[in-house]
C-alpha cells in the first residue's frame, strides 16, 4: 500500500515472499510432522523440528476476522479511506494457518466473518509480493 | 514446596497527577520517577535509599539510574518481565513478592512511568517502527505492509470475532465506558468524569470498526510507584499492609505474541483476553475464587478487553460478557464491582499501576467509591501480548 513500508525477507521468510512474487502462496510445512504454519518460524510448534519445507498452497480459505480502518496511523493511508485488514483461514492445512492481509475486490458491507476468498498478489518490489486476496467466485 | 501466598505486601502507593498527553514531556521520565517513588516511599514510611530492589514491566526508567539517583547503599534484586505495555503488570509484583519472601531484597519498587513528547502516539508504536524506512522485518513483517499498525486495529480483530461467536454488540463496549465514567464522576483525580449514552458513544468517531474513539483509553502522562515487602516487615508500615495472596503470568496453548503479529490461537482465546491459563492459577496459589472477591480492578484499555476479560476469569461464561456488562453488573451494587475509580477509560491510562493503587485504597479503606469491608480484591492484567496476567490483593492473610 501506498506511504507502507514492505516486507523485508529474513533467511526464515524470503521464501514466503519470493515465491509470492513469482505469484505462488507456500507455507512453511515441518518435514519431520507434517504440520502447516505460519507466520514462518524456525521450529515447530507441534514436533520441535528444525527441518521444515515449502508447501505450495492454492490460497482458497475463509475470513476469520477484520477491521476496517478508518484513522489510519501512517498519513500516507490518508487519501486512501477506509481499508480493511483482515484475518484469512486458509482451507485444507495440517493444524491452523490463518494469515493477515486484506480482502480486495470487496464492498465493505459484504466483508463478512465466513466470507470464501481466494489469494492473489500485490507487488512490493522487484522480487516480493504481498499476498491479498478478493471473494471467490462461484464455480459455473 | 515453598507458598508465596500472604507472604509480601504493598506497603506504599505514590504519583504525581495525572497529566494530558505530552504535558509533562519537558520534566522527563526520571524526574517522574523519582517524585513517584519518593510520594509511594513516604507512604510506605521508609526513604528511597532504603529500596533495594527493583521489578518492571517495562520502564524507559531502568534499575540502575534510579538505584543511583537514591544514593541506595547497595542494590540487591532486580527483574522484568515480558508482555507488551500492561499486559504482564501483575508479573512485576510476582517477582517483587519473590524477592521480598525470599529475603533477595528487603522493599521492593515497582513502577510505571510515560510521558509522550508532542506528536508521539502509543497507537503509532508499530508504524512509527517502518516510518521513513522502505522495508520493515521481524514479526511485524506481516502486519505493518498490510496497515495494521495500532494495538486498537488488532483489538478490534478480537472484538469482531467475539460479536460474529455470540452476538456482542458494540452497544454492550458502550456500556463498559458508561460505567466508567459513571465511577469516574465523584473522583476529583479522574480525566474523564462526563456521563456519557450509548447514544454519544456511537456519536463518537470510529477509529478502527468496530471500536470507536470512547472505546478507546487516552493516553496520559503519568509516574506511579508501588512499594513491595515481606510480610513481617508490612506490619510495621503506617497502613494496613495489602498482602499479595497470589500473582501470575501465563498464556495459552499458541497464544503467542497474540495480535500483535499472530493470529493462529485457538478459537476460544482469538475472541478473548487471552487470560484463561492465568486466571486459574491466580485463584489456586491464592486458595480463593471469585465468589470471595469484594471488588475487582480489571484493565480497560479498549472496551471489548474488559468484556473479553471477565469471561476469562469467571465473572460470566463464555460468549456471555456482553450481556453481563449493559445488564448493570460492573456498579457499585452489582455482584462484584468493577474499577470503582474509573479505570483506564475515565480515571487514566497508567498501564494499570492505577488498578493497583485503587485495589490499596479498597483494602485500606479510604477510596472514594469504597466497597464497604472490602478485603479480597482482584487485579487483571490487560489484554495484550503472552504473557497475561492477574493477581489477588487481601487485608485478610490468615
Amino acid at each position: 500500500m501506498p506511504g507502507l513500508p514492505g516486507p523485508r525477507p529474513d533467511p526464515t521468510t524470503e521464501g514466503y515472499w519470493l515465491a509470492a512474487g513469482r505469484g505462488e502462496l507456500v507455507i512453511q510445512r515441518c518435514t519431520a510432522c507434517g504440520v502447516h504454519r505460519h507466520p514462518p518460524t524456525q521450529v515447530c510448534y507441534s514436533c520441535g523440528a528444525l527441518d521444515w519445507e515449502w508447501a505450495p498452497h492454492p490460497g482458497n480459505g475463509t475470513v476469520y476476522s477484520y477491521t476496517w480502518v478508518e484513522r489510519p496511523i501512517h498519513p500516507g493511508l490518508a487519501a486512501l479511506g477506509a481499508y480493511n485488514t483482515t484475518v484469512v483461514e486458509l482451507d485444507d492445512t495440517n493444524g491452523v494457518v490463518r494469515i493477515l492481509a486484506r480482502v480486495t475486490d470487496v464492498e465493505r458491507a459484504d466483508l463478512v466473518v465466513g466470507l470464501p476468498v481466494e489469494v492473489h498478489f500485490d507487488p512490493a518490489g522487484d522480487e516480493i509480493a504481498l499476498p491479498v486476496f478478493r471473494p471467490r467466485r462461484a464455480r459455473a | 514446596m515453598i507458598e508465596l501466598r500472604n507472604q509480601a505486601a504493598i506497603v506504599g502507593f505514590g504519583y504525581v497527577p495525572f497529566g494530558k498527553r505530552g504535558e509533562y514531556a519537558e520534566r522527563g521520565h526520571l524526574r517522574l520517577v523519582v517524585e513517584a517513588v519518593t510520594a509511594a516511599c513516604a507512604d510506605a514510611g521508609i526513604t528511597p535509599a532504603d529500596v533495594d530492589g527493583y521489578s518492571s514491566y517495562y520502564t524507559p526508567i531502568d534499575p540502575p539510574e534510579l538505584f543511583e539517583a537514591f544514593g541506595a547503599k547497595q542494590l540487591r534484586y532486580t527483574a522484568q518481565t515480558w508482555g507488551g505495555g500492561g499486559s504482564s503488570m501483575c508479573g512485576a509484583f510476582q517477582n517483587a513478592a519473590m524477592a521480598v519472601a525470599t529475603g533477595a531484597a528487603d522493599y521492593v519498587v515497582v513502577h510505571k512511568v510515560m510521558t509522550m513528547e508532542a506528536g508521539a502516539r502509543y497507537g503509532q508504536a508499530f508504524g512509527q517502527m517502518g516510518q521513513g524506512v522502505p522495508s520493515i522485518g521481524g514479526p511485524f513483517q506481516f502486519s505493518v505492509p498490510y496497515g495494521l499498525q495500532a494495538p486498537g486495529q488488532m483489538f478490534a480483530l478480537a472484538a469482531r470475532r467475539h460479536m460474529h461467536l455470540y452476538g456482542t454488540t458494540t452497544e454492550q463496549f458502550a456500556h463498559v465506558t458508561m460505567h466508567a465514567r459513571a465511577m469516574a464522576a465523584n473522583n476529583p483525580e479522574a480525566r474523564f468524569r462526563t456521563p456519557i449514552t450509548v447514544e454519544d458513544h456511537h456519536a463518537s468517531q470510529m477509529i478502527a470498526d468496530p471500536l470507536r474513539l470512547f472505546d478507546f483509553c487516552m493516553e496520559t502522562d503519568y509516574g506511579c510507584a508501588v512499594v513491595i515487602t515481606s510480610a513481617e516487615r508490612a506490619r510495621d508500615c503506617p497502613h494496613p499492609p495489602a498482602y499479595i495472596a497470589s500473582a501470575a503470568v501465563g498464556a495459552p496453548f499458541r497464544y503467542g505474541n497474540a495480535l500483535m503479529s499472530f493470529y493462529n490461537q485457538p478459537d476460544e482465546d482469538f475472541a478473548s483476553s487471552g487470560q484463561r491459563a492465568v486466571a486459574g492459577e491466580v485463584y489456586r496459589m491464592a486458595r480463593l475464587g471469585l465468589a470471595d472477591m469484594d471488588v475487582a480492578m480489571v484493565y480497560d484499555h479498549f472496551t471489548p478487553m474488559v468484556i473479553t476479560s471477565l469471561e476469562d476469569f469467571g465473572f460470566c461464561a463464555k460468549g456471555e460478557g456482553g450481556p453481563y456488562v449493559a445488564d448493570g453488573n460492573l456498579g457499585l451494587d452489582g455482584p462484584l464491582p468493577v474499577n470503582p475509580h474509573g479505570g483506564n477509560l475515565a480515571e487514566a491510562y497508567t498501564h494499570g499501576m492505577t488498578h493497583v493503587n485503587e485495589a490499596v485504597r479498597q483494602i485500606r479503606g479510604t477510596a472514594i467509591n469504597q466497597i464497604p469491608g472490602a478485603t479480597n480484591v482482584l487485579v487483571v492484567g490487560g489484554a495484550g501480548p503472552s504473557p497475561t496476567s492477574g493477581m489477588i490483593l487481601t487485608g485478610s492473610p490468615g
